[in-house]
């Protein structure tokens, strides 16, 4: 076996020169300190990511977009095509794990100050992945045409309308018109398939390639340390044999969840019907949700929605803009109110969550 | 002294009139000299005894006896009042309990309030007053007692009164050309209307069901004869004992009627399509429907139940012992929701009333077989549920097997139909389509439930092969940080 494996090696590295590659990987490190641990959150949420893909293609193959076909063909793909339950079921699991894991990884990028330079366009880059995986989550949710996709969708866009002077034309781009209705489910699944996930590709790559070529970060402080005593463990064979034990564990927690709790149907969406009780979006979306509920329907001379809204867009901006208003963090500086802010908006995002989850 | 009493009886009219004259009614002793039919008339009138002047509706001075005065606008006088205006000189006594009270009148001041608020205000086709006024009904210059037999609103008057216009087709053309105008040739065919045209005052006339100013139309939910309220309309009379006694009815109807499934359905669930008194005694013409006609007021809704009866055998049984047909097995004011219980040979059945093993075998046996049958698709369609809604739970998707479920609920829903028929091939073949589809859900059913356990099965295998795969890996880095320990010479992690 080791016979044909050095074989199968060698007439491969004639043609390619694996060897460069190799000595490339063997000269990798990784830096070890007491955070090491949250390096391998970005390994989980790309392992999530290619689960998407392929349980993506797989429910594609049956899946038929259409305000008369998509309910009947998830239903037709959970009861009769085999083992279609468990594809569709770990395709939801994991979009919600692939968010969770995507922000558990942002946070600790933020704390860790790990945008700072030279990692700017990293952190952009991932940034706007985290944003494209939001807009994965709300378009996929969509798809089954049930009623509580219905109607989590028409409160969503309704919301996109409130915003200023753009908010209409992007309700109606987004819903194809006025209503949701069967050309909404036909743009949402169109984005959904082929442009979130082209875009995401090319971010991907741009993310990976830099991830690569500048290596992990390392936090502030560890730079003071001389190079020699620094701890640090080879990328390959090491931690890159870690990264998959941790996948091959996150592969078992989806198993069970797919099996144990497996992703409901719920009934096809009546465009007629009165909105069921309970209707709320997703859990990533809930605390902006929520929050838009305390609001109250005036603020000095705004709309108290247009305000939250603008509140939201204004804070999301900000975030995606910190390695460049970051400065004392650039220079190797602890900056302790980005720590304020980190916590202050973890809290923040878990109580409303917490909140709306029970209201 | 009897003398005296006969002088007193003879002058009292003309004593009555001087006192009039002296009191101030100049106008009642003009136009009664003139000789005219409205004086006449308002000698018998209720008001003229209470004493009230023609200046009481007309305005005016009633005790001038200058023409000119006595008519004067300035003094009120407003002549013969039109329209709105009628009701409104009537309204201004009767609506005010003070005056009314006054006149030692005991009657309600609401009438002037009622009839706004009933069909009968809407807008005239002149556009210009509403449709009823008081003397429509009432009369004008000869208005009596209601109580009175003369008064058109007295019980054996009031048909004819509110026919003057509900039997006048061009009429009622103009306000509702969709309602029928023979309620009054139909009245007279029912056993109110006979009872009533015998000279009888008590039974029901327009008035005791429609109500008399509030009259709303029947579609109007607060109709005293919308259809959910029909049945207390009716049992106002014919619940009461005391009225009903003389007529010698039960009055337990209403009370059986609310117990059965159609009463249920009409007053609790007030879904108007199930029926009222009126869906079989009929309104106008209300009788109870005969022995050979009860079939066929049933079949006016279950129409399939009564073609498949008259076409059974059972029909002409029945009809030879003069056996009320659907009645003889359901009863009839408190029908209760047809059960598997009624078919059969059981002590609860109906049709081993008739169908004994000794009397009737054949009859007897085909009872007990559609029984067995019944209760073996019963018996499936429990089974089928119970086990969906075992998958159900465990997170199964069976909802086209659900879907199918509904077939066999139909089946046996129209085997209850078939049983009319009394055939045996019939009812089996309807039974069996049901057993045969329910037979398919169940099997779906077990399929899904095995599928679980499965699943649960690969899931454990799975994770097993997983653990080995994630341990092995485990090893291994190990061996391999072990062996860059020895071949470095240094403690891992790396420095």
């Amino acid at each position: 076996m080791k016979k044909f494996t050095r074989k199968l090696y060698a007439w491969i590295n004639d043609r390619v020169q694996l060897d460069n590659l190799v000595e490339f990987m063997g000269k990798k490190y990784v830096p070890l300190h007491r955070h090491s641990v949250w390096y391998y959150f970005g390994g989980v949420s790309l392992f999530l990511f290619i689960i998407q893909v392929v349980t993506g293609i797989l429910l594609l193959l049956y899946y038929k977009s259409g305000e008369s076909l998509a309910f009947e063909s998830i239903q037709f793909i959970m009861s009769k095509v085999q083992f279609g339950w468990l594809i569709r079921s770990i395709h939801s699991w994991t979009a919600n794990l692939f968010i969770l894991a995507a922000m558990i990884h942002m946070f600790s990028v933020y704390f860790e100050k790990a945008y700072r330079k030279p990692r700017e366009i990293t952190w952009l880059t991932g940034m706007l992945m985290f944003f494209l995986a939001l807009a994965f989550g709300f378009s996929g949710y969509l798809l089954p045409w049930n009623e509580l996709a219905f109607f989590a969708t028409k409160v969503g866009t309704d919301i996109a309308g409130i915003v200023p002077v753009v908010g209409k034309p992007l309700m109606q781009f987004l819903r194809s018109g006025d209503e949701v209705t069967g050309a909404t489910l036909s743009r949402f699944f169109g984005f959904h398939v082929a442009v979130f996930p082209g875009i995401f590709t090319v971010l991907l790559g741009i993310h990976l390639i830099l991830v690569q070529r500048q290596g992990m970060s390392e936090p502030l402080g560890m730079e003071d340390e001389a190079i020699a005593e620094r701890k640090k463990m080879p990328f390959f064979p090491n931690f890159m044999l870690r990264d998959l034990l941790l996948w091959l564990i996150v592969l078992n927690l989806l198993a069970i969840l797919a099996v144990f709790f497996p992703w409901e149907l719920g009934r096809k969406a009546d465009p007629f019907a009165p909105a069921p009780a309970g209707i709320r979006p997703e859990w990533y979306f809930l605390f902006m949700f929520q929050t838009l509920k305390y609001i109250p329907g005036k603020l000095w001379f705004l709309d108290g929605e247009i305000f939250g809204i603008m509140l939201f867009g204004f804070a999301g901006f900000l975030w995606l803009l910190i390695p460049f208003w970051d400065r004392k963090s650039s220079r190797g500086e602890q900056n302790r109110f980005v720590n304020y802010i980190g916590l202050f908006v973890i809290m923040y995002i878990m109580i409303l969550t917490i909140i709306g989850w029970l209201a | 002294m009897k003398k005296g009493m006969f002088a007193l009886l003879i002058f009292l009219p003309a004593l009555f009139q001087f006192a009039r004259a002296a009191g101030g009614d100049q106008c009642f002793t003009c136009h009664e000299g003139l000789g005219d039919k409205e004086s006449a008339g308002y000698k018998h009138d209720i008001h003229f005894a209470k004493g009230i002047t023609c200046a009481g509706c007309h305005g005016g001075n009633a005790k001038s006896e200058d023409m000119e005065k006595a008519m004067d606008k300035d003094a009120g006088y407003i002549g013969v009042p039109k329209g709105d205006d009628i009701s409104r000189a009537c309204a201004k006594c009767h609506s005010d309990s003070l005056k009314m009270s006054s006149y030692g009148a005991t009657i309600p001041t609401n009438q002037w309030e009622l009839l706004r608020t009933s069909v009968h205000a809407r807008l005239a086709t002149n556009g210009q007053e509403q449709i009823v006024q008081c003397i429509t009904c009432h009369g004008v210059h000869g208005i009596v007692q209601v109580k009175s037999p003369a008064s058109p609103v007295y019980p054996l008057n009031v048909v004819k009164t509110c026919s003057k216009c509900h039997a006048d087709a061009a009429f009622m053309r103009s306000y509702n050309p969709s309602l029928p105008v023979d309620q009054e040739e139909k009245y007279r065919t029912s056993v109110h209307g006979q009872l009533n045209g015998k000279g009888d005052p008590r039974p029901a006339v327009c008035s005791s069901c429609h109500g008399s100013h509030n009259i709303l139309a029947a579609s109007d939910v607060k109709s005293r004869v919308y259809p959910v309220n029909i049945p207390h309309t009716c049992a106002e009379c014919h619940s009461n004992p005391d009225y009903m006694k003389s007529y010698n009815i039960r009055t337990d109807q209403f009370a059986q009627f609310s117990r059965s499934v159609h009463g249920v359905e009409l007053m609790e669930k007030h879904d108007v399509s199930a029926p009222a008194c009126n869906s079989c005694h009929g309104n106008h013409g209300a009788a109870p429907p005969g022995v050979s006609s009860v079939s066929k007021v049933c079949g006016t809704c279950h129409a399939l139940n009564a073609d498949l009866f008259s076409a059974s055998p059972h029909k002409k049984a029945f009809d030879e012992k003069h056996l009320p047909e659907c009645e003889t097995c359901h009863g009839n004011h408190e029908i209760l929701a047809a059960t598997d219980t009624l078919l059969g040979t059981s002590s609860g059945a109906v049709c081993s009333r008739c169908h004994t093993q000794t009397v009737s075998p054949k009859g007897f046996a085909v009872a007990g077989m559609m029984r067995a049958l019944t209760d073996s698709l019963a018996l499936d369609e429990h089974t089928a549920i119970a086990l969906l809604s075992e998958a159900e739970q465990k997170g199964m998707e069976v909802s086209e097997a659900k879907f199918k479920l509904r077939d066999v609920h139909q089946a046996r829903l129209q085997s209850r139909t078939v049983v009319h028929s009394a055939s045996e091939s019939q009812f089996r073949s309807t039974v069996d389509k049901g057993i045969a589809v329910a037979v398919g859900v169940i099997g779906e059913g077990r399929q899904a439930i095995d599928e679980y356990y499965f699943r649960r099965w690969g899931l454990g295998i799975a994770t097993i092969i997983i653990t080995i795969v994630a341990l092995s890996l485990y090893l291994t880095i190990r061996r391999i940080e072990r062996r860059q320990r020895t071949s470095t010479g240094t403690n891992f992690p790396m420095k």
